[in-house]
């Protein structure tokens, strides 16, 4: 290749090569927590649960390592990283009370539910969406998609390399 | 405001201070003839003028369009303080008066009654407009049957009052068709000396334009009799008396007008009363001074006529011609003094430019309100062109809604095939976690510039711990062994040991593998745009190894798991 070529893709290679960098990184991190999981609970835990959870992990991490190679200059990763946080930290609560969190959930559900039924309207489905698309106008709003989408098609590109890599 | 007011005084003065100097220019015959003229009043300097005009109608007929003029330009600037001041409208009604009194009997020893015509035409501009004494002194015929009408009306201007005696006179006048006839060919004249300088003059001059070419365009007789005829007139006048003249005094004159007019017309507004007795004295200093006197009584005049003839007197005149009197009675209680009569001339050309700076805001305050919303418009546009590069299958789409719509689709399959993606990770991670070591060294060396060289290590020590001889080949790789390997292996001693364990049992046939270390530096540092493609650049690469020596050390590491 030449090195136009790269001059001309080094902005997103390097958002590309830094997520993946992250990915990979939590990865082994997650693997090794794991691996003490597996190790301690294989008998305990189904298959199906553990390969659930370390779905959502798995993606929790490959979210917040984009939004963390993304930094805070793009809203939409600031409030991804707020929000994984604060989940994280339900997360942590949940297993301590389970029961309330459910509650507060539903009650949650069904006043945003009552929000969504004043204005169905693509914008604010684009919002709900869009992470912290909530309090951004339109004009903002589709700048961060636009952002939002092409840091979600690269963490695609590169989960599907990485995928196919172990797969094969 | 300054620009305007100098529009009003300083540049319609140019246009008419152009007729005006070119009278002054014609003055040279006058001067020779009539220097004592200038000196006295106006009644004798229009009686003077008749015994001027007996001396200058030797000269003939080049003579009489310049007397034309010249009889215009007292007249022009009476017709001024006519419109500005009742002190000097008592003072033309004198004039008159005595123009009508004491004239008759000096012209008709003449006998020559063109020029008494052209002389009484010379006493009624003094009351009327200016306008009429061009047309009247110019056309031969128009004066003799006029003659009789304005010997009438002269005499009844004094009994009837002023106004009225005015009006009566410029209804009859508009009256006469041959009259009407040359004035609106007058007209036209002024008009197109008038557009052709819009170009050079600007607004003001432009809506005196506007306010000529109505006459113009439709030619209507009524409307010659209203002021703005007086410009097209005085204009004309001009190009009547250039063609006689030379055109460099012309345009010298002109030039030293402008050069005065700005400094004189703002005092000269001041008192137009004083003016015009100062006028007069200047009449006698010279030209240059008679010109630049001159000017402030135009502007006034422009203002005047540029602001009521074009909005108000038009329309009184196609009507009825006795409208004019409420017009004139409007600005006398105008000019009831001096400061006030400087204010209403002042004030005039604010309205035309405060219309237009109004009207311009207007437009602006509704185009602040859409230009914001075209701004916004535009932004949401451009984001969405953004969008549609972005999103697959945007393009064909057309409306903002759809594409809406397509891009909420697009964001939303995203998020599946991360889940998706990350849950089929999930399932491979419990299988081949180990591998992760070597991808993301693999996946780190390849993407990063900043770590290229631990990652080497990984690959080479265990290349290098086989064959020696690559070791050999790639001495800084070697001796980045012991960092690297420390450096990635400390985060999975028992990994790495395990991998380089697999690596030195499982791969010897590592030549294929070495090339690609080999190859690794060029990679990363030339292209290797992503880490997909050297994922998959690196998968046919290691096509025939890399799988077996994954699944090896996958197999090795869960048998350490077990152990």
């Amino acid at each position: 290749m030449t090195t136009k070529h790269v001059i001309a893709t080094t902005h997103t290679r390097s958002i590309k090569n830094r997520f993946a960098r992250r990915f990979l990184r939590s990865l082994l991190k997650m693997k090794r927590s794991n691996r003490l999981g597996i190790g301690t609970g294989t008998g305990f835990q189904s298959n199906e649960e553990i390969r659930k959870r370390n779905t959502q992990r798995i993606k929790t991490s490959a979210y917040r390592s984009m939004a963390r190679v993304v930094g805070p200059r793009k809203i939409w990763s600031r409030a991804l990283l707020f929000k994984l946080r604060n989940q994280a930290r339900i997360q942590v609560g949940l297993r301590k009370r389970c029961l309330v969190s459910r509650k507060k959930k539903v009650l949650r559900k069904e006043t945003k539910v009552q929000v969504i039924s004043k204005g169905p309207n693509r914008a604010d489905n684009l919002r709900k969406l869009v992470p912290g698309g909530d309090s951004m106008d339109i004009c903002s709003l589709l700048e961060e998609t636009a952002h939002y989408i092409k840091c979600l098609a690269t963490q695609v590109k590169v989960m599907q390399s990485i995928a196919d890599l172990y797969s094969t | 405001m300054e620009s305007e007011y100098f529009f009003n005084a300083g540049v319609p003065p140019q246009a008419l201070l152009f007729e005006q100097t070119s009278t002054s220019s014609s003055m040279p015959i006058w001067q020779s003839h009539s220097s004592p003229m200038e000196m006295q009043d106006n009644c004798s300097a229009h009686r003077l003028f008749n015994s001027n005009w007996e001396k200058s109608t030797d000269h003939g007929p080049h003579l009489e369009s310049t007397l034309s003029s010249m009889v215009s330009s007292p007249g022009l600037s009476n017709c001024n303080v006519s419109s500005e001041s009742f002190m000097i409208r008592e003072l033309i009604g004198k004039l008159v008066s005595n123009g009508n009194s004491s004239n008759p009997g000096e012209i008709s020893p003449h006998s020559q009654p063109m020029l008494a015509a052209s002389y009484f035409t010379a006493a009624n501009n003094s009351a009327n407009t200016s306008c009429y004494t061009t047309p009247m002194s110019s056309p031969p015929k128009l004066n003799m049957p006029v003659m009789d009408q304005f010997s009438k009306e002269h005499l009844n201007i004094p009994s009837l009052g002023k106004p009225m005696g005015l009006n009566s006179s410029v209804a009859e006048f508009t009256a006469d068709p041959g009259f009407a006839e040359r004035a609106a060919k007058f007209s036209c004249f002024g008009s197109r000396s008038f557009n052709g300088r819009i170009s050079q003059l600007g607004l003001n001059n432009a809506e005196m334009a506007k306010g000529c070419n109505p006459l113009m365009g439709n030619g209507k007789l009524a409307r010659v009799a209203s002021s703005p005829s007086l410009k097209a007139v005085e204009s004309q006048k001009r190009d009547k008396s250039s063609p006689l003249q030379d055109r460099s005094d012309l345009t010298n004159s002109q030039e030293s007008s402008v050069s005065e007019q700005i400094p004189s017309g703002e005092p000269g507004l001041k008192a137009s009363m004083e003016l015009n007795s100062r006028k007069r004295k200047a009449l006698s200093k010279g030209k240059t001074k008679e010109s630049a006197s001159n000017p402030p009584v135009n502007a006034t005049k422009d203002a005047e006529t540029g602001d009521n003839s074009n909005a108000k007197r038009i329309r009184p005149n196609e009507g009825e011609e006795n409208e004019i009197d409420p017009v004139k009675a409007e600005e006398e209680p105008k000019g009831s003094g001096d400061d006030s009569q400087n204010k209403a001339n002042s004030k005039p050309p604010e309205p035309p430019k405060d219309y237009i700076h109004v009207r311009a805001r207007r437009g602006q305050a509704t185009d602040s309100h859409s230009l914001a919303e075209r701004v916004r418009r535009e932004k949401i546009s451009e984001r969405m062109k953004l969008l549609q590069d972005l999103v697959p299958g945007c393009n064909k789409v057309t409306g903002k809604a759809l594409m809406l719509d397509e891009i909420i689709n697009y964001v939303q399959s995203l998020q599946r095939q991360v889940e998706f993606l990350s849950m089929k990770l999930a399932s491979v991670n419990t299988r081949l976690d180990f591998n992760m070591d070597t991808l993301i060294s693999k996946d780190m060396f390849q993407s990063s510039q900043p770590l290229p060289h631990p990652i080497f290590p990984l690959d080479s020590s265990a290349s290098a711990a086989i064959y020696g001889h690559q070791q050999q080949q790639n001495p800084p790789l070697h001796s980045n062994i012991s960092n690297a390997a420390v450096t990635h292996c400390s985060m999975d001693p028992l990994d790495t040991a395990g991998l380089c364990r697999n690596l030195n049992t499982q791969l010897p046939p590592l030549d294929g593998f070495t090339q690609n270390a080999h190859q690794y530096p060029t990679f990363c540092e030339d292209d290797l745009q992503t880490i997909v493609q050297m994922g998959f650049g690196q998968n046919p690469s290691l096509e025939t190894f890399p799988p077996q020596n994954f699944q090896g050390s996958n197999q090795v590491s869960h048998m350490k798991i077990e152990l």
